[in-house]
C-alpha cells in the first residue's frame, strides 16, 4: 500500500491496531498489551511485546547490603506486571476503543499524522502501581515512546526504571555514542564520551553472573542483526535499527539475555546459548556501589526511590531508506 | 638432633635447624655471571621429584627419607606445585574460618589455658595430609668443594628436611626462604634430598589469609654454593639529608668464611648511567662496614622517576683472586612523617594502591616472573603506584621489579590469625591468638625478622606491615617494636589495632582502616586526628562494583593527612578448570570443587578477572588514579 500524501496508513483490526507507510508496519497488540510488531524494511524487531523493566541481575554489592532482598519485590513486576489498559488517540484527539463492532465503521483507507496509543500496566507488587507506556507514531515512521511510573511510597526502592525490548534473534553488534565501558550513576567519570562500537554482545564474566553492559548518557544506539526468524528470509545482509534520545540522554545495555536468566545462573557457562537480543532502555538505574561487599549501601544519591513518579522518554526512529 | 612429629602441635616450634634469615642479594663467580645473571654457584632443584601423598600422619611412610628406602611406588610431581593443583589434595576455598570448620573440633595451644597444649591436635590429625617429596641428584661440578645448603623460597605449610638419611631441620612461614646446610652430608653424586610437608601445623592459625588453602612446594628449591669467603648478610643503607639533596650512605656485611686471611672486600657505587662514584676497600672479616660515603647531590628514588644506584660488591682471595660478585641496585629516598602528613622526599605521599594476591587462574599462588611483569604493566596502564603485598612476602623477584618500576611496597608479615578473633562478620576474640600469649610470640617476631632481613635493602618498601587481621595484643605491640628498633627509616603499618584501642600508642605509625566509608574517613580526619589516615583496604571490588570511587577522591582536597590507599585486590581468585559438560575452559571458585565449609565467590574481589582481563570498571580506576599520580 502505497503511503498516500506522506500519512500514516491506519489499519482498525479486531485485535490490533495497525501503523504503515513508508518501509515500515507497526502492529500495537490489545490481547498482547503492547507493540507486539515492529518491521522496518521487512525486518521484525520484537519477539514479544516489550515490557517495563524493574529489576537488574543482583550484583556482589546488592547481594551482601541485602537490597535484592528487600527490593525483591520487583523481580516479580519485572516478570509478571500487565497490561490492564489502553488508550489510542488519532491526529490528538482520543477515539473511543477501535475494537468489534466499533470498527466496523472503518475502512482499509484509514489515514492520520499521527496515532498515540497508551498501555497502562499493573506492577505485580503489594501494594501495586501502575506504569503508562506511551507510542506516538508519526507518518514517517519514528515512535516516540514515554514511560512514566507512578511513584508509591509504600514500596521499596527500584533496582531499574526502564522498557524491555527482546529481539527475535542475536545481534551481531551496536554502535552507541555515549560513555565508553561499562558505566553507572556511580561510576562513569573514567569513561570517555563519543562513538563508539560493540561487536556481538559481550556478557561481562563475573565470577557470578549479574547485572553488566550498562551504558549511562547515551545518545544514540544503533543495534545491527543479520539474521531473522522469517522462512522466507535466508539473506544474510545485515539490518539496524536505531533509539534516539528525546529530550534527555538514556541508558542501555545489549545482552543476549533477561535479568531473571543472568540471575539463575552460578557461573558464565550455564547461560544459555546466545540466541536473543535483549535491549534494555532505561530512564533509572541503581549505583553499582563499592564500599564493601557486605553490608554498605550504595551511597545514597544514587539510589532509585519508588515513591515518586519516573519518567523519561526515547525515539524509535524512522527506518533508513537505502534507495 | 631428632626430629619430633610433635613439633607440628607446638607454636613455640617453628625452626629447627635453619640457618639464619639475611638479605636477598644474589652472588656471582664473575662480570660474566653478572652480565647473564645466571650463577654457577646455584643449582636449580626444580622439575620433577618423587612423590607420595599420606591421607594423614598416621598413614605416612616413616621411613621415606632413608637412603635405602625403595621408592619406586612413588609417584612423580612437579616443584614447584601446590598438591592440590596436582590432584593429591582437595581443592578449597575458605576466608576467615579455619579449613577445619565443623569438621575437627580445635582450639590453638594455650589459648584457653597456659597448660591447654593441645597435644596430637595437629600431629594425630585426621585431616592433615602428609606430601612426601624424594629427589635424587648429583652436584654440578662448578658447585664441588663448596659449603652448600639448599632453599625453599616457599613450602605451605610446614616440612621436614632431611640428606642421604640425615635430618636437617624444620621449618614453618611458607612465604619466607627456608635455608638448610648440606656441607657435612653432601656427596658429588646420588644424593637423596627428602621433604616432608604437612598441610596443617600450628602455624595454620598464623596463616588464615583469604584464600585457597594450598599446601606442598609451590615456589622454586634450589642449591647454593658459597667461595671461602662468602657475603651472606647485606645491609645497604642509603640516607638523605633534611635538606632533601645531600645523601649518606652505609653499608654493613656479614660474612662467612673459613679463612680470612688476605681476602678484601671492595665496594664500587656506580649512578644509573654506570659512572663510578666512589670505590672502597676493606680487610675481609665477619663483621666489614664501608665508611660513611656522602653524596652532595643524590638522585631521588620515585614512583615517576625510579632513580637506581648500583652497588658491586667483590670479594677476593689473598692472591687477588675473585670469590664472588654481589650486584645490588639501591635507591635513595626518604619517607616520614611530619606534621601528622607522611611525606616522601618532602612531598605528601598519595597512595594509588592495590592489594595483591600472587595469583595465577592455572597455578594459583604458583606464579611465573611473566605473571609478575604481566600485573606489574596492568598497573601501570591502571596508574596503580603502591602494593600491598597481601598478606605474606612474595617472590623475591617482584621486589626487584617494584625498585624498578617504581612501585611503593608495603611489605607484610606472613601473619593473619582472622578466624581467631572473628567468626561470622562479629569480633569475638576469645581464643585470639598471638593476643598477648607469650608461647606465640616468637614464632611471630620469627616471620617479622625473616621477612626485614630478606627484604630491607629494596628502596620499593616504604612500609613495613605488622600481617593482616590479627587482632591486637602485647606480641603485635612487640613486633611493631621490633621493625622501630632494626628499621627507624621506614613507616610501621598494622590495621588490626583498630578492632582493640587499646595498643593504639604502641602499635602503628598509620591510623589505617579497611572499608570505612568516605563519610566516615571524613569524621575522623575533621575530629583533630593523631596519626595520617591510609586504607588499607577500600573500593572491594566483588564482581560489578567500584562505584562511588569519586567520593574517595575528594578526600584528597579535603584533607592534606588523607593518604590514599590499596584497593580490594587485584585479580580475582578463581581456578581454569576444563568444564565438565562442555569441555571447554572454565574458572571456577569456593564450592565448586565440592569443597565445604566455603566463602563460595567471595574471592572474586579483583580490579582483573582470574584470567587476567581487566573489569570494566578498571576505567574507573585508570582515571582517579590517573588523575592523582
Amino acid at each position: 500500500m502505497a503511503n498516500v500524501n506522506n500519512k500514516l496508513h491506519v489499519i482498525y483490526g479486531d485485535a490490533t491496531l495497525g501503523l504503515t507507510g513508508d518501509h515500515f508496519h507497526y502492529l500495537f497488540s490489545y490481547e498482547r498489551g503492547g507493540l507486539e510488531s515492529l518491521v522496518q524494511n521487512g525486518k521484525e524487531w520484537l519477539y514479544r511485546v516489550p515490557k517495563p523493566q524493574f529489576w537488574r541481575a543482583t550484583t556482589d554489592n546488592d547481594r551482601g547490603n541485602h537490597f535484592s532482598q528487600k527490593s525483591a519485590t520487583w523481580l516479580a513486576a519485572d516478570m509478571f506486571s500487565h497490561c490492564i489498559n489502553f488508550n489510542v488517540s488519532v491526529d490528538g484527539q482520543p477515539i473511543e476503543l477501535p475494537i468489534a463492532p466499533l470498527n466496523n465503521k472503518y475502512t482499509n483507507n484509514e489515514f492520520a499524522d499521527q496515532v498515540e496509543i497508551q498501555f497502562t500496566y499493573q506492577t505485580a507488587t503489594v501494594p501495586t502501581t501502575t506504569v503508562d507506556i506511551n507510542y506516538l507514531v508519526t507518518a514517517s515512521g519514528k515512535i516516540q515512546i514515554s514511560a512514566n511510573y507512578h511513584g508509591n511510597a509504600d514500596l521499596p526502592e527500584l533496582p531499574a526504571f526502564g522498557l524491555q525490548l527482546v529481539m527475535p534473534t542475536a545481534a551481531t553488534g551496536f554502535t552507541y555514542q555515549g560513555l565508553s565501558g561499562e558505566t553507572y550513576p556511580d561510576r562513569m567519570n573514567g569513561a570517555t564520551f563519543g562513538e563508539h562500537h560493540i561487536a556481538g554482545m559481550p556478557v561481562t564474566p563475573y565470577m557470578v553472573p549479574q547485572e553488566c553492559g550498562m551504558h549511562m548518557q547515551t545518545d544514540w544506539v544503533t543495534i545491527t542483526r543479520d539474521q531473522t526468524l522469517n522462512n522466507t528470509d535466508q539473506s544474510r545482509n545485515p539490518f539496524s535499527l536505531t533509539i534516539k534520545n528525546h529530550d534527555a540522554p538514556f541508558a542501555f545495555s545489549c545482552l543476549p539475555y533477561t535479568a531473571e536468566e543472568l540471575e539463575n545462573a552460578t557461573h558464565i557457562e550455564e547461560l544459555p546459548v546466545v540466541r536473543r537480543t535483549v535491549l534494555c532502555i532505561l530512564g533509572a538505574v541503581r549505583g553499582v556501589g563499592g564500599i564493601d561487599s557486605w553490608g554498605a549501601d550504595v551511597i545514597k544519591r544514587f539510589h532509585i526511590s519508588a515513591a515518586h513518579d519516573l519518567n523519561f522518554s526515547f525515539e524509535i526512529a524512522k527506518p533508513v531508506i537505502n534507495e | 638432633m631428632e626430629p619430633a612429629i610433635e613439633w607440628l602441635d607446638d607454636p613455640t616450634v617453628f625452626r629447627v635447624g635453619q640457618l639464619p634469615a639475611h638479605s636477598d642479594h644474589h652472588y656471582f663467580r664473575s662480570k660474566d655471571e653478572v652480565t647473564s645473571h645466571t650463577s654457577s654457584f646455584q643449582q636449580s632443584l626444580d622439575g620433577q621429584w618423587q612423590f607420595n601423598c599420606a591421607t594423614n600422619p598416621m598413614n605416612r611412610i616413616t621411613h621415606f627419607y632413608e637412603p635405602q628406602f625403595n621408592s619406586d611406588n612413588f609417584d612423580q610431581i612437579k616443584v614447584p606445585e601446590h598438591i592440590e593443583m596436582a590432584g593429591y589434595s582437595q581443592i578449597h576455598y575458605i576466608n576467615t574460618l579455619y579449613a577445619w570448620e565443623g569438621k575437627i573440633y580445635r582450639r590453638p595451644a594455650y589459648a584457653l589455658g597456659d597448660d591447654d597444649q593441645q597435644a596430637g591436635s595437629f600431629s594425630q590429625g585426621l585431616d592433615n595430609q602428609v606430601g612426601q617429596y624424594l629427589k635424587r641428584f648429583d652436584l654440578n661440578p662448578a658447585m664441588l668443594n663448596q659449603a652448600i645448603s639448599v632453599c625453599f623460597e616457599g613450602v605451605e605449610k610446614a616440612m621436614y628436611v632431611w640428606l642421604n638419611g640425615h635430618f636437617l631441620g624444620y621449618a614453618e612461614d611458607s612465604f619466607t626462604p627456608s635455608k638448610f646446610d648440606l656441607t657435612p652430608y653432601i656427596k658429588p653424586k646420588d644424593n637423596v634430598l627428602a621433604v616432608e610437608v604437612f598441610k596443617h601445623s600450628t602455624a595454620s592459625y598464623l596463616e588464615d589469609q583469604d584464600f585457597f588453602q594450598f599446601f606442598g612446594i609451590f615456589r622454586s628449591v634450589h642449591l647454593d654454593a658459597k667461595p671461602a669467603v662468602h657475603l651472606d648478610d647485606l645491609n645497604i643503607k642509603p640516607r638523605v639529608a633534611a635538606d632533601n639533596t645531600a645523601g649518606f650512605l652505609n653499608i654493613v656485611l656479614k660474612l662467612i668464611g673459613q679463612n680470612y686471611a688476605g681476602a678484601t672486600v671492595k665496594f664500587a657505587i656506580m649512578d644509573h648511567e654506570h659512572n663510578k662514584l666512589a670505590v672502597q676497600t676493606k680487610l675481609a672479616t665477619a663483621n666489614v662496614a664501608a665508611d660513611q660515603m656522602e653524596f652532595n647531590h643524590v638522585h631521588l628514588w620515585s614512583h615517576i622517576d625510579p632513580y637506581l644506584y648500583h652497588l658491586e660488591i667483590t670479594i677476593k682471595d689473598a692472591s687477588g683472586n675473585t670469590l664472588e660478585i654481589v650486584p645490588y641496585d639501591f635507591g635513595f629516598r626518604r619517607i616520614e612523617i611530619k606534621d601528622k602528613v607522611m611525606l616522601l622526599n618532602n612531598q605528601r605521599l598519595i597512595l594509588n594502591g592495590t592489594n595483591r594476591h600472587e595469583w595465577s587462574c592455572k597455578t594459583g599462588r604458583c606464579i611465573t616472573k611473566q605473571d609478575m611483569l604481566n600485573d606489574l604493566q596492568t598497573f601501570h596502564d591502571l596508574n596503580i603506584n603502591a602494593d600491598r603485598t597481601s598478606h605474606y612476602p612474595n617472590q623475591i623477584p617482584w621486589y626487584y621489579l617494584c625498585d624498578q618500576q617504581g612501585i611503593y611496597v608495603m611489605a607484610e608479615t606472613n601473619l593473619e590469625t582472622h578466624g581467631t578473633w572473628q567468626k561470622m562478620g562479629v569480633d569475638e576474640p576469645s581464643y585470639n591468638v598471638p593476643g598477648s600469649l607469650s608461647k606465640w610470640l616468637p614464632a611471630i617476631m620469627d616471620r617479622a625478622q625473616n621477612n626485614y632481613e630478606l627484604l630491607k635493602n629494596h628502596p620499593s618498601i616504604l612500609f613495613w606491615s605488622l600481617g593482616n587481621e590479627s587482632f591486637a595484643g602485647d606480641d603485635l605491640a612487640a613486633m611493631n617494636k621490633y621493625y622501630k628498633t632494626v628499621d627507624p627509616s621506614r613507616l610501621v603499618h598494622y590495621e588490626g589495632v583498630f578492632h582493640n584501642t587499646e595498643y593504639r600508642d604502641r602499635i602503628s605509625d598509620v591510623e589505617s582502616r579497611m572499608y570505612d566509608s568516605p563519610t566516615a574517613i571524613a569524621k575522623y580526619l575533621s575530629n583533630n586526628p593523631d596519626k595520617p589516615f591510609l586504607n588499607c583496604e577500600y573500593m572491594h571490588d566483588m564482581g560489578n562494583s567500584i562505584g562511588g570511587m569519586q567520593d574517595y577522591d575528594a578526600l584528597f582536597d579535603q584533607f592534606e593527612m588523607y593518604q590514599g590507599g590499596f584497593i580490594w585486590d587485584f585479580m580475582d581468585q578463581a581456578i581454569m578448570v576444563t568444564d565438565e559438560v562442555t569441555g571447554k575452559p572454565a574458572l571456577r571458585y569456593g564450592g565448586d570443587f565440592d569443597d565445604r565449609h566455603s566463602d563460595y565467590e567471595f574471592s572474586g574481589d579483583g580490579l582483573l578477572f582470574a584470567d587476567h582481563t581487566p573489569k570494566p570498571a578498571t576505567q574507573e580506576v585508570a582515571y582517579y588514579y590517573g588523575k592523582r599520580e
